[in-house]
């Protein structure tokens, strides 16, 4: 840019100084400003338009000035005003504190006059406030809570102990210790809010045996302290128990009817939820549990139609021994075939002969049989595969954690246990399995190893059979 | 009322154990089954088709020739499959039993896991549960393949047994 000034300057230095002058000052004038005109037409029009704006801005920063010399004046009076206010503040503080001061020494005799009165019965509120914690906690976690619902209140107020207790308080706190423990033993049906497993909260007739079960609508509950409500278990306990429940609600008072309970007053029912279903407990497996799923499956539908296979063409052979013709569509047939082609040989090559064909029946009859051996055998030692992987994890778990939590190991042990468990269910029918497709094949090769000839020589003997 | 009382023992005793001592149960329950339906076999039914296979041999009067050979064959096969028949699904049985007990193990001890999860190692009367579920299994497993091995070697000894007997009742003449 220099560079091309210079060289400007060097050709007709008037005439271009003056075009740069103008092409600066028309692009400074472009950005919009107060009510000035804003292009320039001519250079006289630029000249008038710098000396008004000099003007213009002169006017602007006297009356700022005028504005700032007021507002001075202002600042000074206010300054006189809060300064007179922090002093008479101070003078208030000064006063304050001398009372307080007074007040803090009325205060220490006073609660010096409080102890010296009090005596022995300071002891008691003390046993006061810890029953009232104690019995706080019980009614927290009590499921009596959710038929007197408003006890709470009382107790926190003489559990907290900031004032004594009243008559009337300590009163109240025996009749509720009292209360507590006469409706432990009771068997009561009352409404109550129940939280169903929608989410949704509706008043219903309940039965509360104790403090150990409380029942609705052929249904366990369990007090949830969290929530402070009865809620509905999304997991109910065996049949066997669940079916007592409905005769005991509607009995009406004659007789003896059965309940289950929960001795540990809902955690038994609550450890019901812990345990995982099925398809959590195949996902815990990982990879390895789905491998052995995989091929576990795959073996099952491979023996099933093979055990299908064998058990017609073992009915198949059973009915050529009773017939005179060879029927091509069973190893039998097909054995027997080979005699009715070639009735001429003698018996050394007709054995040879008879024993070929059986070697291939023999063949067909294998076909895919060893897939169910291999993987009734396969799928436990995977499952072993999956318990080492678990294992693996287990131990990087206690080297990141340390062994001190039992619930970091807890992942890599079910993945273990699981894949062992599904190894072991995927072997323990292909074992089965497998029995029987052996049977089934033993049977029919023992018929064409055995028998074939000697129907053959029956044949012979007997040719018009 | 005494019977009663058998059979919540009984119940007790299988929910104890979970639900791998029920298949136990059956697995034991059809291996004893077959067994018995073996030793009738041997003792009653047997006996007269073996006579019965001797008498159709020594009606014959070629007893030396190629077809002759063969057709006796043919007979002690017919023999020897009845004899065999059903020992196989017996040993397979014998070693299901353990192999199921081994899964009520891992079962039980996945029982006892989840409660270490859930409640931490300190709830051994919540851990009680899964290892009861554990060892049951495992000893029922053990009881029933041994006293199931014990008869299917004995059964496999008598079916060879016999089999050879029946080989030696049927008289060939060498040519």
């Amino acid at each position: 840019m220099r560079l091309q000034c210079q060289m400007l300057i060097g050709r007709g230095a008037l005439v271009a100084l003056l075009t740069l002058t103008f092409f600066v000052t028309a692009a400074g004038a472009q950005e919009p400003t107060n009510g000035i005109k804003v292009e320039a037409s001519s250079l006289d029009e630029l000249l008038d338009m710098v000396k008004t704006g000099f003007r213009l801005e002169r006017e602007a920063t006297q009356k700022r000035e005028t504005i700032f010399v007021q507002a001075k004046d202002l600042q000074e009076e206010l300054l006189r005003e809060i300064e007179g206010r922090v002093a008479t503040e101070e003078a208030r503080a000064e006063r304050l504190e001398t009372t307080f001061a007074i007040n803090e020494e009325n205060l220490a005799k006073l609660e010096d006059n409080l102890e010296q009165r009090l005596g022995t019965m300071g002891e008691l509120f003390g046993v006061v406030r810890q029953v009232a914690g104690d019995m706080q906690a019980h009614v927290w976690e009590s499921v009596t809570s959710s038929q007197l619902p408003d006890r709470e209140k009382l107790l926190e107020r003489l559990g907290r102990g900031k004032e004594l207790p009243k008559t009337d308080d300590l009163e109240k706190l025996w009749f509720e210790l009292q209360r507590e423990m006469t409706e432990q033993g009771k068997i009561v049906s009352y409404t109550t809010n129940v939280l169903t497993m929608d989410g949704d909260e509706h008043p219903r007739e309940v039965v509360r045996a104790g403090v150990f079960s409380v029942i609705s609508d052929d249904k366990y509950l369990v007090w949830d302290p969290d929530i402070q409500k009865v809620r509905e278990l999304s997991r109910q306990p065996p049949t066997r128990y669940l079916q007592t429940v409905g005769p005991y609600q509607d009995n009406t008072g004659e007789g003896f009817t059965l309940l289950a309970v929960d001795p540990s007053r809902g955690s038994l029912l609550n450890a019901l939820l812990d345990s995982p279903s099925p398809t959590e407990r195949v996902q815990q497996g990982g990879y390895v549990g789905y491998a052995i799923i995989v091929i576990g499956i795959f073996a099952g539908v491979v023996g099933i139609s093979k055990l299908v296979t064998l058990s017609q063409t073992n009915r198949k052979v059973k009915a050529q021994r009773l017939r005179n013709d060879a029927n091509p569509d069973n190893p039998l047939g097909r054995v027997l075939q080979v005699y009715a082609q070639n009735p001429t040989l003698d018996p050394e090559a007709l054995e040879l002969r008879l024993d070929q064909q059986v070697i291939e029946e023999a063949d067909q009859l294998d076909h895919n049989m060893w897939i169910v051996r291999v993987v009734s055998v396969v799928a436990p030692l995977m499952g072993l595969l999956g318990t080492v992987t678990g294992m693996i994890k287990t131990f990087q778990a206690i080297t990141m954690f340390g062994a001190g939590d039992p619930k970091m190991m807890a992942g890599g042990i079910s993945e273990a246990l699981v894949t062992t468990m599904l190894g072991l269910i995927t072997a323990a029918p292909l074992v089965l399995l497998y029995a029987f497709i052996s049977t089934s094949r033993k049977r029919i090769l023992a018929v064409l190893m055995g028998q074939s000839a000697g129907l053959v020589a029956m044949r012979i003997e007997e040719p018009n059979v | 009322m005494s019977e009663i009382e058998a059979y919540a023992a009984v119940r007790d005793f299988v929910e104890t154990g979970g639900d791998v001592l029920l298949v136990i149960g059956v697995v034991t329950f059809w291996m004893w089954i077959l067994i018995l339906e073996r030793y009738w076999f041997f003792f009653w039914v047997h006996p007269g088709s073996a006579d019965q296979v001797q008498l159709e041999w020594d009606a014959r009067e070629d007893h030396k020739s190629w077809g002759a050979h063969k057709i006796r064959l043919l007979l002690l096969t017919d023999v020897d499959i009845e004899l065999q028949r059903g020992l196989q699904i017996i040993v397979s049985l014998v070693a299901l039993c353990p192999m199921l007990g081994l899964l009520g193990t891992v079962t039980g001890m996945i029982e006892v896991f989840d409660v270490m999860a859930s409640s931490g190692s300190g709830n051994v009367r919540g851990m009680a549960g899964g290892i009861s579920k554990a060892t049951l299994p495992t000893m029922a497993g053990m009881m029933a393949a041994l006293s199931g091995l014990v008869f299917s070697v004995q059964l496999e000894r008598r079916a060879k047994k016999e089999g050879r007997l029946m080989s030696d009742r049927l008289i060939t003449t060498h040519v």
